[in-house]
């Protein structure tokens, strides 16, 4: 049959292909109201529903080139799509994406012809390839900087906190921020459970992928000045957590690399898109000159709120399930020996907490704090938006707390255990449910004890700064960009930071620079004078002489 | 509803919250006496939230106001939520849920975290920098801590149940009675401080510069809630830390007063230490606890790896 040839609907690409449809809905209703009055609008849509397609199309596909097809259009589309930003910088990081992309692609082409090679098959369901060979590792680890280069793993990771800043908010919320994870660990999904057999030392190396990555972006995340930016370094951050999860190679461990790979494109396109909101209202995402929007915005900045909080892994939100048991599955490898589990399991933990950090960075920036003197805030234009950019988020969010609290018996239940091959062994579950009422009667018990008390007349006054008063003194101002200055300056960490800063890490810069460092070489030989061009056939002769009559 | 029980009344809120309000007055008048003064007498903790209820609350202008005065109920609630699990695990192991020592973790930085949101949200310049200083502080300890945390884990080979825990400790003897979980509870005392942030590590607070920091603006009932969460949080942590490395408490007989008085042991060792030391600022505690106590905390992790 055709259709067996070419597509294929098991449990796996099913659950990812209803959350591309569910997030295209979301993104589409969001930009109906983000891109309002903007040029070209009919093409913006046209290269939205294209990419929704070819990413249907990606998942569904049984033949490993129909699926480098889709895959390729998909780097095409993002390239059209970023250069919808506004921004001065726009097309040089559209270019920058499309070549680190485009050129990932092309690697993963090579590891098609070498599983080729090997196996003489390019249906998926049919290979097997263990990876005892060369060649094998070799095609595994092509496949796998396809899938890393799109899913923003270091050090492919370079285009997605330019495409975060420089594209417009839906377009860094739906690509980046979820369809691209949601892709890109399918793939490695894909080629790490059904067509390779790992062994241990390739899930070492994955897992070392995923530690470095998170903690690695996360102190990038720390000491950005802008909203968009510093979320861009978070979205590369939590893939960490999903190549960890994959990495560990037992069933916890992966189903719940799968699950992270769900709830962060939740949660991280809900704080995209809140974020856009506040820069729709604000007219910029540079901290510096935000502040105190709780007031005005209550309800992006409860959505903000509540997924700051579930990618901060704080329980009971969706976060914190599936990286507890990401670690779970770092624990149980340590029972195959060896002591690498430690470190691994330190550096997701410590990612997480540095997470938290830099988010309540944002929070204290962007919604609390002491506004900026540059927004007018008495301005009427400072109102909650409007509602078809906030639904979305707000439905974004409320996922975030069902599939926190209702984890076991919703999402692990209904996606994430039936696409995984294996049965998963489950020791019992974290009872998200009961804890979340705890909580709640929890908070009840302390609005009790507020009611015994005052609260019910409470009284304004002006913040105590030891009797200075903040409006006319605008040098005592917070803005908060300047929080982690301590962590920035200690010991060595300084040096990483100024070599980052100077984008010595970038592979795309590290690929230009060898790029131009050639033609500059062969361009120095051409200088345009006849007599060393007469010089050059002259030793050209000379040469060629040598060998013919030696 | 029974889980409801225990969370509001044994081993949750009301025994936390007399445990913890009893601690504070231990921890008041140690501080007292080293000081060469009489100390309050052991109702002072009671009254002194029971006035605080009966005073004012002002908010400050401009902030978030529903944001300010919840923040503080969150954190109560996680602190008691902790100390029921603690509990309920060091009554009866078997009660122990897979990986509940991640939970407590994770469940131990959200009093912080409330206590930053408030602090944020009170558009006071001086609560900003108090906050930044708790986040930059949890960021310090928080390696050295999960080093020393995994000190057990190892121990037990993969335990992540602090019930196991608590079971292998009855039958091999105590964490700390390993080097290994010497060196690792050394660091966690020091962890256990800037928790709590006592000197030296009160920095978020530095009442002599930054007037209390993130709770500058509280006053009246939300200010009793967040001095009932830190008298909690006195009592839960080192609590905590006793389950992990000293086998916890157990209630069979004359044992109680031998788990009781490793509580005080260690109560009265962060008193010693808070009432010693001068505050550190900021950046100095971040050297020391990513350079001196991160290395303490390796060697103890690889003298686990190596059984000792």
């Amino acid at each position: 049959m055709l259709k067996q040839e070419f597509f294929k609907f098991d449990k796996l690409s099913v659950f990812v292909a209803i959350f591309i449809i569910f997030f295209t809905a979301v993104v589409l209703l969001y930009s109906s109201g983000f891109m309002r009055r903007r040029k070209n609008l009919i093409f913006y849509y046209l290269y939205l529903i294209l990419t929704s397609i070819s990413a249907l199309g990606a998942v569904f596909s049984e033949n490993l080139l129909l699926f480098m097809v889709f895959w390729g259009f998909l780097g095409v589309l993002l390239y059209l799509l970023i250069g919808f930003g506004d921004k001065d910088r726009t097309s040089s990081t559209a270019k920058k994406t499309f070549i680190i992309v485009g050129g990932s692609d092309a690697i993963m082409l090579l590891g098609l012809a070498l599983v080729w090679r090997i196996s003489g098959s390019l249906q998926m369901s049919q290979l097997s390839i263990t990876l005892d060979t060369r060649i094998a590792i070799l095609a595994y680890l092509c496949l796998a900087i396809g899938a890393f280069a799109k899913a923003g793993v270091m050090p492919f990771h370079t285009w997605v906190p330019d495409t975060a800043e420089d594209a417009p908010v839906p377009v860094a919320a739906f690509l980046p921020a979820s369809l691209d994870k949601l892709l890109g660990i399918y793939f490695l999904a894909r080629i790490t459970l059904y067509m390779f057999k790992m062994d241990l030392a390739m899930n070492m190396i994955l897992m070392a992928i995923g530690s470095f990555t998170i903690v690695a972006a996360v102190m990038m995340a720390l000491i950005q000045h802008d909203l968009k930016r510093l979320l861009g370094y978070h979205a590369v951050s939590q893939v960490g957590y999903m190549v960890l999860g994959i990495g560990t190679g037992n069933p916890v461990g992966i189903a719940g690399g799968l699950f992270h790979m769900l709830n962060n494109a939740i949660y991280k396109s809900c704080l995209f898109l809140s974020g856009g909101a506040v820069e729709k209202k604000a007219g910029t995402t540079d901290l510096e000159n935000l502040g105190g929007f709780a007031k005005y915005m209550p309800i992006t900045f409860i959505t903000f709120l509540i997924a700051s909080f579930a990618i901060s892994g704080i329980p009971p939100f969706n976060g914190f399930v599936s990286k507890w048991m990401i670690y779970q599955g770092i624990i149980e490898t340590g029972k195959n020996g060896g002591y690498s589990w430690i470190l691994w399991l330190v550096a997701a933990m410590f990612g997480s907490a540095l997470t938290l950090a830099s988010f309540m960075k944002l929070i204290h920036s962007v919604f609390l704090g002491q506004p900026s003197a540059k927004q007018k805030i008495s301005d009427l234009k400072y109102q909650e938006t409007v509602p078809t950019m906030w639904i979305p988020a707000v439905i974004l969010a409320s996922l975030c707390v069902i599939f926190g609290v209702f984890a076991y018996s919703i999402p692990l239940k209904m996606f994430i255990f039936p696409s995984l091959k294996e049965n998963v062994s489950f020791y019992g579950v974290w009872n998200a449910g009961l804890a979340t009422v705890l909580i709640l009667a929890g908070i009840i018990l302390g609005l009790i004890i507020y009611f015994i008390g005052t609260i019910a007349r409470t009284r304004d006054s002006d913040a105590f700064i030891g009797g200075e008063v903040l409006e006319k003194n605008p040098d005592m101002r917070v803005s908060g960009t300047e929080f982690y200055d301590t962590i920035k300056d200690a010991g060595i960490l300084k040096i990483f930071y100024r070599l980052a800063e100077r984008k010595v890490f970038d592979i795309y810069n590290i690929g230009t620079r060898i790029t131009f460092g050639f033609s500059g070489v062969l361009r120095s030989i051409h200088n345009g004078v006849l007599p060393s061009y007469l010089a050059w056939c002259l030793l050209g002769l000379l040469f060629l002489f040598y060998k013919l009559f030696r | 509803m029974k889980n409801l029980l225990y969370f509001l009344i044994f081993p949750g809120f009301l025994f936390t919250a007399i445990c913890g309000l009893v601690a504070s007055w231990v921890d008041r008048k140690l501080t007292a006496r080293l000081q060469w003064r009489v100390g309050p007498p052991w109702y002072q903790p009671f009254i002194d939230i029971l006035k605080l209820l009966g005073k004012e609350t002002i908010v400050p202008k401009g902030a978030s106001k529903l944001t300010f005065l919840s923040a503080p109920l969150v954190s109560l609630a996680s602190v008691t939520l902790v100390s029921t699990i603690v509990w309920m695990v060091d009554l009866n192991p078997s009660k122990s849920f897979v990986g509940d020592i991640i939970v407590v973790i994770y469940l131990l930085t959200i009093p912080s975290i409330g206590l930053m949101i408030g602090g944020f949200a009170s558009r006071n310049p001086l609560a900003s920098l108090g906050a930044s200083r708790e986040m930059k502080l949890i960021l310090s300890y928080e390696l050295p801590f999960l080093l020393a945390i995994i000190v057990p884990i190892i121990k037990t080979s993969g335990a992540i149940r602090i019930g196991e825990l608590l079971t292998y400790q009855l039958g091999n003897g105590l964490i700390v009675k390993n080097l290994s979980g010497m060196i690792a509870f050394f660091v966690v005392i020091f962890v256990l401080q800037a928790k709590l942030s006592l000197a030296p590590f009160d920095i978020p607070e530095a009442e002599t510069e930054l007037m209390s920091g993130p709770i500058v603006e509280y006053s009246g009932a939300p200010l009793a809630i967040i001095k009932l969460t830190k008298a909690m949080m006195l009592f839960t942590l080192p609590i905590f830390l006793i389950v992990m490395f000293l086998g916890g408490i157990s209630t069979d007989g004359i044992n109680i007063v031998w788990g009781i008085s490793k509580y005080i042991g260690l109560l009265a060792l962060v008193s010693i230490i808070k009432n010693t030391n001068p505050r550190l600022r900021v950046d100095q505690a971040l050297k020391f606890f990513w350079g001196p106590l991160t290395v303490l905390a390796i060697i103890a992790v690889v003298l686990a790896c190596m059984g000792l």
